[in-house]
């Protein structure tokens, strides 16, 4: 049992810790496809910049801009300088339910991000300044995995990750496959779809380096073991759901556990065959809705509940 | 002793003890100085500090003063300054050369302490109860009642074992006979106890032999000390009873304080959205639904916790607070209208309150001070403005305050209109030279004007942390300490008894 604030607040540091690493790696991704002279540098960015909900065609653009945008803008709500500052501003109001080694490695990536010298940083290295990001980002889970007793607010924190997860890996794979169906993308920009979904090497253990849109499909959402496939990260959503909800002492199922188990046995009884025929654009839709209800479910639960419904008798 | 010392610190301890005096770092002034006598000893429970300050480089000392700025602002013990382009954290300044008391003379320190709290605590009580102090004309009525800190919300109602101040901190400073006398008296919601933890915690690291040579008496328990004196305010019948601390938010200033120490009592910490008031009882709103808190350790002001009873336009706290208390269902520490006992100008009486209560003499002096609502001393105070520190009665954290002999012509003049506009407001006091104690600046070890800020508990029993906060005037000369006022702090040692003359090869590997 928990303060609602408090269980909202590590939430949202879930989300924004999630987000800031995947919008990294994007803009990682992004800059590096720059350095080959294909036309795959132009449709990596489409989808990347497709997948953060940015609707300016890159071709136009300059993408080291783009990316130097991504990493360090003020004004973009998605930007790592911003998503890590909430992520920070959120710790920073429940700075007393997470361990010391977590707030430590969250407010030195703050500090670096948001000092006077990160644009300098960047320029003079954008992808040793991304790389760093991303793995202090993943100390910073390491810590809370390991430093933080696995109770409700871990679990609040953990719920956050992944329903910020299954998300963007669902917005990822709509901008590639989404409209222009399964073809039409070469085989590095397939390459780098992987590498946006951090999922490169694990692919070629499973499939080689055979790299076709439908294996990726069919890795990246119904991956059983892979833990940024959409289908793992919604049985986690499930799990944690699950067991979250069980605290709750008034009468019926909670909502949010019950979205949750259904979006995980879609996810778990749908397969490609079936997906091959409707299109791979309605299942990514359902799910990232799917996601916000859960997310609506959660806060009217456990955070913004009536207050008649609560009181003592 | 094993061989495992920690850090390169200890190599260089056992070379020769430099002839103090010869090349100290600096010459004491007129004030007393905590390391050196007047003639330039150093003064014995400095020694062993003194012997290793002597052997660090320039850049030594820089070198350490960074590594403790580093961690601080990693820890997030920071201000934020909201600038245009981006916001910076700041973090309060901080220095690392500890300022040592032996202790004899924390004996007297926490004596004094501890009976100034009891005549205070017993004095609240008699103000909010039969008012005895007042028919007794200890100190005129209109003073403590007409105060705009005394509650009158707050008479007749209960408070457990009359601790009224659970939480206080007094502000101490060494005059120049090296007696300490009290300043001021905080028991609102005084604020700084982290600063005496974290500043600690960094001085065990910045010089780990020289702390462990000189047996140094752990402030680690403030904590649960402070758990226990929250809950010794519970109610009997509530046997394990919930304690949370109510902060204003992550925007005050002191919200790093709020969170250490809800996080190192293991208490929720919360803000005045999180609470509701149903049937005059108090719950927070958790993730299941509602709880029950039985104390609340409040750093949020009287006028602040409950709209319906003080400060209408307030969202900080939360409405009904103030009835559930008066019920007796919910306990707030400290109690409302604590403020009255550390009035400006009711400190002027509290020799008075210690012997009227206690039949003792006060073991800590006060500093000499005019209130200049009396005529007399008015016209004295006018006609001395240049040697006088003039404060408001009301104001605090050295705000509304002049030092005259380092204010202006003009300063002064403004200043006497507005005394004699609303004189009753104003106290006034002689310059008093604080004690110096070394600090580094700049790379170089100088000597810079510094308080004393102990912490007292007092529930069932009133409880000393042998340790303190000392405040630093980082200015030269400079006699405002407050943090707001550009002051600083460092870390603070009370040596336990029978250490003081410690031989000195102790100190050398063994």
């Amino acid at each position: 049992m928990m303060l609602a604030r408090v269980a909202d607040s590590l939430y949202w540091v879930g989300r924004y810790v999630e987000r800031a690493e995947h919008v990294s790696r994007l803009a990682d991704v992004m800059l590096n496809a720059t350095l080959d002279r294909s036309n795959a540098a132009n449709q990596t960015a489409r989808i990347a910049l497709g997948a953060l909900g940015d609707t300016v065609t890159a071709s136009e653009q300059n993408l080291y801009d783009a990316a130097r945008v991504l990493a360090l803008d003020l004004e973009d709500s998605n930007s790592v300088r911003v998503t890590v500052a909430m992520a920070r501003e959120n710790a920073r109001q429940v700075r007393d339910q997470i361990t010391t080694e977590m707030w430590e490695r969250l407010n030195m990536l703050y500090l670096r991000v948001t000092g006077e010298s990160a644009g300098r940083t960047f320029d003079r290295g954008s992808s040793a300044f991304l790389h760093e990001v991303i793995a202090d980002l993943h100390l910073f889970k390491g810590a809370a995995d390991s430093t933080m007793s696995h109770g409700e607010g871990w679990r609040f924190l953990v719920l956050g990750m992944y329903i910020e997860r299954a998300q963007l890996v669902a917005r990822l794979l709509k901008a590639a496959f989404g409209e222009g169906g399964l073809g039409g993308n070469d085989h590095v920009t397939l390459m780098n779809v992987l590498r946006m979904g951090c999922a490169l090497e694990p692919y070629l253990r499973t499939y080689t380096a055979e790299i076709e849109p439908r294996h990726i499909l069919d890795f990246l959402l119904f991956g059983e073991d892979f833990p940024r496939s959409i289908r793992f990260s919604t049985a986690r959503i499930e799990e944690h759901m699950a067991e979250i909800a069980s605290h709750v002492a008034f009468a019926g199922r909670a909502r949010p556990e019950r979205l949750a188990g259904r979006l995980k046995a879609r996810l778990e009884f749908t397969d490609l065959e079936e997906l091959e025929s409707t299109g791979a654009g309605a299942l990514l839709t359902s799910v990232m809705g799917d996601c916000t209800r859960i997310h609506e479910a959660i806060y009217q639960t456990f955070v913004a509940y009536p207050l008649e419904m609560r009181l003592p008798a | 002793m094993g061989n495992t010392r920690p850090v390169a610190e200890e190599q260089t301890a056992h070379e020769a003890r430099i002839p103090p005096g010869a090349e100290g770092f600096y010459r004491p002034g007129v004030a007393f100085d905590e390391m050196y006598a007047p003639d330039g000893e150093v003064r014995n429970h400095y020694g062993l500090m003194h012997e290793r300050l002597i052997t660090l480089s320039a850049e030594d000392l820089a070198a350490r003063q960074s590594t403790l700025e580093r961690s601080f602002l990693l820890q997030g013990i920071t201000f934020t300054v909201y600038g245009a382009e981006a916001t910076t954290e700041r973090i309060i300044p901080t220095d690392l050369i500890p300022r040592i008391i032996p202790s004899n003379e924390w004996d007297r320190v926490e004596a004094g302490l501890v009976q100034r709290l009891r005549a205070l605590n017993m004095f609240l009580a008699d103000i909010y109860g039969e008012q005895k102090v007042l028919m007794d004309g200890v100190l005129p009525r209109e003073l403590v009642l007409g105060a705009p800190s005394y509650r009158r919300e707050m008479q007749h109602l209960y408070v457990p074992h009359k601790a009224y101040a659970n939480v206080c901190g007094s502000d101490l400073i060494r005059q120049e006979d090296a007696q300490f006398a009290v300043l001021e008296d905080n028991l609102r919601v005084p604020s700084g106890v982290s600063y005496m933890l974290a500043n600690r915690d960094a001085a065990r690291r910045t010089f780990p032999g020289s702390f462990r040579a000189a047996s140094v008496r752990p402030v680690e328990r403030y904590p649960d000390l402070l758990l226990a004196t929250l809950k010794s305010m519970a109610e009997e019948w509530r046997p394990d009873p919930q304690v949370v601390v109510l902060t204003p938010g992550v925007y005050n200033s002191a919200y790093y304080e709020h969170a250490y120490l809800a996080r190192l009592m293991g208490v929720p910490l919360v803000e005045g959205r999180d609470l509701v008031i149903h049937e005059n009882m108090v719950y927070m709103r958790m993730t299941t639904g509602l709880q029950r808190v039985d104390v609340i350790y409040r750093r949020v002001d009287d006028d602040y916790i409950d709209p319906l009873t003080f400060r209408r336009n307030s969202s900080l706290g939360v409405g009904g607070l103030f009835n559930a208390y008066r019920a007796g269902n919910v306990m707030i520490c400290n109690a409302p209208g604590t403020g009255v006992a550390d009035d400006k100008a009711v400190y002027a009486y509290v020799p008075d309150i210690i012997r009227y209560y206690l039949g003792e003499d006060a073991i800590l002096p006060n500093i000499e001070t005019y209130l200049c609502r009396e005529p007399a001393q008015l016209d004295h105070v006018l006609a001395n403005l240049d040697k006088l520190v003039v404060k408001a009665v009301g104001a605090s954290g050295g705000y509304g305050m002049l030092v005259g002999p380092h204010a202006s012509r003009k300063e002064r003049e403004d200043f006497a209109a507005a005394l004699k506009a609303d004189p009753a407001n104003y106290i006034a006091q002689p310059t008093i030279q604080l004690s110096t104690a070394p600090c580094l600046i700049d790379g170089k070890v100088e000597t810079r004007h510094v308080d004393l800020r102990p912490f007292i508990l007092s529930g069932e029993k009133i409880v000393v942390t042998p340790g303190a906060l000392t405040r630093v005037a980082l200015r030269k000369g400079s006699l405002v300490v407050n943090s707001s006022q550009g002051g600083g702090s460092k870390d603070t040692w009370i040596l336990a008894a029978d250490t003081e003359t410690r031989p000195e090869q102790e100190s050398v590997t063994a």
